[in-house]
């Protein structure tokens, strides 16, 4: 055993390419649709492989283990459980409550499940990570902290945020070597009031100068010709509309790496320390521009897409070493993957 | 000789390798390793892009092999051969194949077999669905765009013994259920529900004026429920709203929903025809002239140029065409 602790600098490293990811997302697509949708599952794990074992550190690379036939089954349950949602909120009756509770009651229960199943099925080096939070603590967060979230007025929803995280990262493990979390609630209140503000500046500032440009040429044009130009009107409503059209598409990005720096900066592994610097503008610049490619070729830049923001994401990402990276492996599980199904189908993002 | 990692599942320690093969066994020997492994029991993780590939052991053992060439020589060697779909994913030919079958198998989905599906599901869905479904939309509309009707009570029930005296073209009468509303928005417009019930609004009927030829209208809104478009339009609706959810979900919900619309709009010109050729069919049961319905549309066109964009002509496309056929039909009476 290596004793002498060195610290250093591992950053994560993603080798993938878009066009050899192309060959596997065409030819998944093409077999999803003449199995109808059946190999689907067996897509999920190709995809989540090619990701998973192009992402490195340390020359290492992580690998997903997850099993199709399961991923199978939790999606059809989750279809299911989809199918009696959508029914039931249509129907307007006595059942509706009964049903949306039920599902309610289920979800914590669900997605503490799919962190388990993602987490279990990832490892690095042969050895696989764990999550081993408590289903008590997962009603905590998903259920008591997002009714108290929603009941005031969405005004601790930064707090229920950080227990989450503080929920899912305590509880995570890499075989015998367990994550701790360090980011307080204050870090994400400023983070999610610092966004607002800007969107707010934005807004306002548009509004001041929309209105007033509007006004001052009605003033103008009516004193000059007796009536309003509509062409020059259109124009300021254009500029304004294109301005917060950018705002709105721009807003989640900026937020999505701001928050992700906060979260993954504050985590730590054993005595391991992880710093993610995300550059925020660099993420909306991705974001929209494939936004705009995928348009453009009518989908066919996707798995493109998908490579540009996947390595974009992982390279923020280094490991601030304290000692050797050495670690033990722990007890095999097993575990089901309705929870994960059910989470993507309800389009539950808890990875943030 | 090949270099390679071996990891024991049971820590993070890597040991440099060397693989060998030696008849049907893979021999391991390096860094206190020396294993000698029936390949017919290693697993073989597939070539994925330039990712380092895995030959699993029992007990959660592997070794990782970086130098991809020289790991395809020695599975040669050891006879094994990848999967298919392991083989085909990364060969251009076949790419570019998928990629055609893909686009092929998308557009003849979508121009054939979803219609034909469409069409025998909404004539084989109990009836139960199409009035719960009317209900619902009817609720939604009175709620909103729909205000109730001004015409007379006795106007009302005029066209609605008119449209319950027609004979259709099997024989029988019609059932369908005649609603009068009124809407400053929709204007001058009919259209049917799920369950086959007609909406007339009141601008339609002071526009056009002459009973034989609303009559006329109502025989085109008997077409749409006789078929069930409606509930056609519903069920293609979702196909292509799931199958782009699942396209382009990952990049975007919104991004999946604006071609929705927009693939939806397709659908109602065929739609149109089929519903004029069964109102000739009525007209000319009931011993009427096609020409009514193309007098009607003429009517809606030139009386109320100004709603070309909103009314009763912008759901129903391609008019002129539509009365010119409507035009050859009364003519080949």
């Amino acid at each position: 055993m290596n004793t002498t602790v060195s610290s250093g600098s591992e950053p994560l490293r993603f080798t993938g390419s878009g066009a050899e990811y192309f060959g596997i997302w065409i030819v998944n697509l093409l077999l999803t649709l003449v199995t109808f949708g059946i190999y689907s599952a067996w897509a999920k794990v190709r995809r989540l492989q090619y990701f998973y074992r192009h992402t490195e550190v340390a020359g290492s690379s992580f690998d997903f283990h997850g099993s199709p036939t399961k991923i199978l089954i939790g999606r059809v349950v989750a279809v299911l459980l989809l199918v009696v949602y959508n029914y039931s909120v249509r129907l307007h009756s006595p059942l509706t409550l009964f049903v949306l509770i039920g599902l309610a009651v289920i979800m914590p229960w669900l997605l503490r499940n799919s962190l388990r199943f993602r987490l279990y099925n990832t490892s690095w080096r042969g050895t696989r990570f764990h999550f081993r939070g408590t289903t008590a603590g997962s009603y905590r967060v998903f259920l008591l902290n997002g009714f108290l979230a929603l009941i005031t007025l969405y005004a601790m929803l930064p707090f229920a945020h950080q227990r989450l995280k503080a929920y899912q990262h305590d509880n995570s493990w890499f075989g015998r070597t367990r994550c701790s979390f360090h980011a307080r609630a204050g870090s994400f209140y400023a983070i999610y009031l610092g966004v607002l503000g800007v969107v707010a500046l934005v807004v306002g500032a548009c509004l001041a100068l929309g209105v007033g440009r509007a006004i001052a040429g009605y003033l103008k044009l009516k004193a000059e010709h007796g009536h309003i130009d509509p062409v020059a009107m259109i124009r300021t409503v254009g500029v304004l509309y294109l301005v917060v059209a950018l705002l709105a598409v721009s807003v989640g990005p900026l937020f999505h790496a701001l928050i992700t720096n906060l979260i993954w900066s504050n985590t730590r592994l054993g005595a391991h320390r992880i710093e993610c610097r995300m550059s925020p503008p660099g993420l909306v610049w991705i974001t929209l521009s494939n936004f705009v490619l995928v348009v453009l070729t009518l989908g066919l830049y996707i798995p493109f897409a998908s490579v540009r923001l996947a390595r974009f994401q992982l390279e923020a990402i280094s490991v601030k070493t304290a000692g050797e990276l050495q670690f033990e492996a722990a007890e095999p599980e097993a575990i089901g993957a309705v929870g994960e199904e059910a989470a993507t189908a309800f389009d539950f993002d808890i990875s943030l | 000789m090949l270099e390679a990692h071996y990891l024991d599942g049971q820590s993070t320690q890597l040991r440099v390798v060397q693989l060998t093969v030696d008849g049907g066994d893979l021999v391991v020997a390096g860094e206190g390793v020396a294993l000698k492994v029936p390949f017919a029991s290693i697993r073989v993780d597939e070539r994925l892009g330039r990712a380092p590939r895995r030959l699993r052991f029992d007990a959660g053992s592997f070794c990782e092999v970086r130098d991809l060439n020289g790991l395809d020589e020695l599975l040669r060697l050891a006879g094994h051969a990848d999967g298919w779909v392991d083989r085909i994913q990364r060969r251009f030919r076949f790419v570019a194949l998928a990629l055609i079958a893909c686009a092929v198998l998308v557009f003849s989905c979508y121009y054939w077999v979803l219609p034909y599906c469409a069409e025998l599901i909404a004539q084989r869905l109990p009836p139960t669905v199409g009035e719960s479904l009317s209900a619902q939309v009817l609720k939604i509309l009175d709620g909103g765009v729909l205000q109730p009707s001004a015409l007379g009570a006795p106007r009302r029930r005029a066209l609605t013994d008119a449209l319950h005296r027609l004979t259709l073209p099997g024989g029988g009468r019609p059932t369908s259920v005649l609603l009068f509303r009124r809407s400053p928005q929709l204007g001058a417009n009919a259209f049917t529900l799920p369950d086959g019930t007609i909406v007339v609004l009141d601008d339609l009927v002071t526009t056009i004026g002459s009973d034989p030829q609303i009559l006329a209208v109502f025989a085109h809104e008997l077409g749409h429920a006789q078929a069930r478009h409606s509930l056609q339009l519903l069920l293609r609706g979702t196909v292509v709203g799931g199958f782009l959810a699942l396209y382009l979900g990952d990049v975007s919900q919104l991004l999946a929903a604006a071609p929705a619309a927009f693939l939806q709009a397709r659908f109602s010109q065929d739609f149109e025809r089929q519903a004029d050729d069964y109102a000739s069919a009525v007209l000319v049961r009931n011993g009427m002239s096609p020409g009514l319905l193309a007098d009607a549309l003429e009517k809606l066109a030139t009386q109320h140029p100004e709603r070309a964009g909103g009314g009763y002509l912008a759901s129903h496309p391609a008019t002129a065409e539509r009365i010119r056929r409507l035009r050859d039909l009364a003519a080949a009476q």
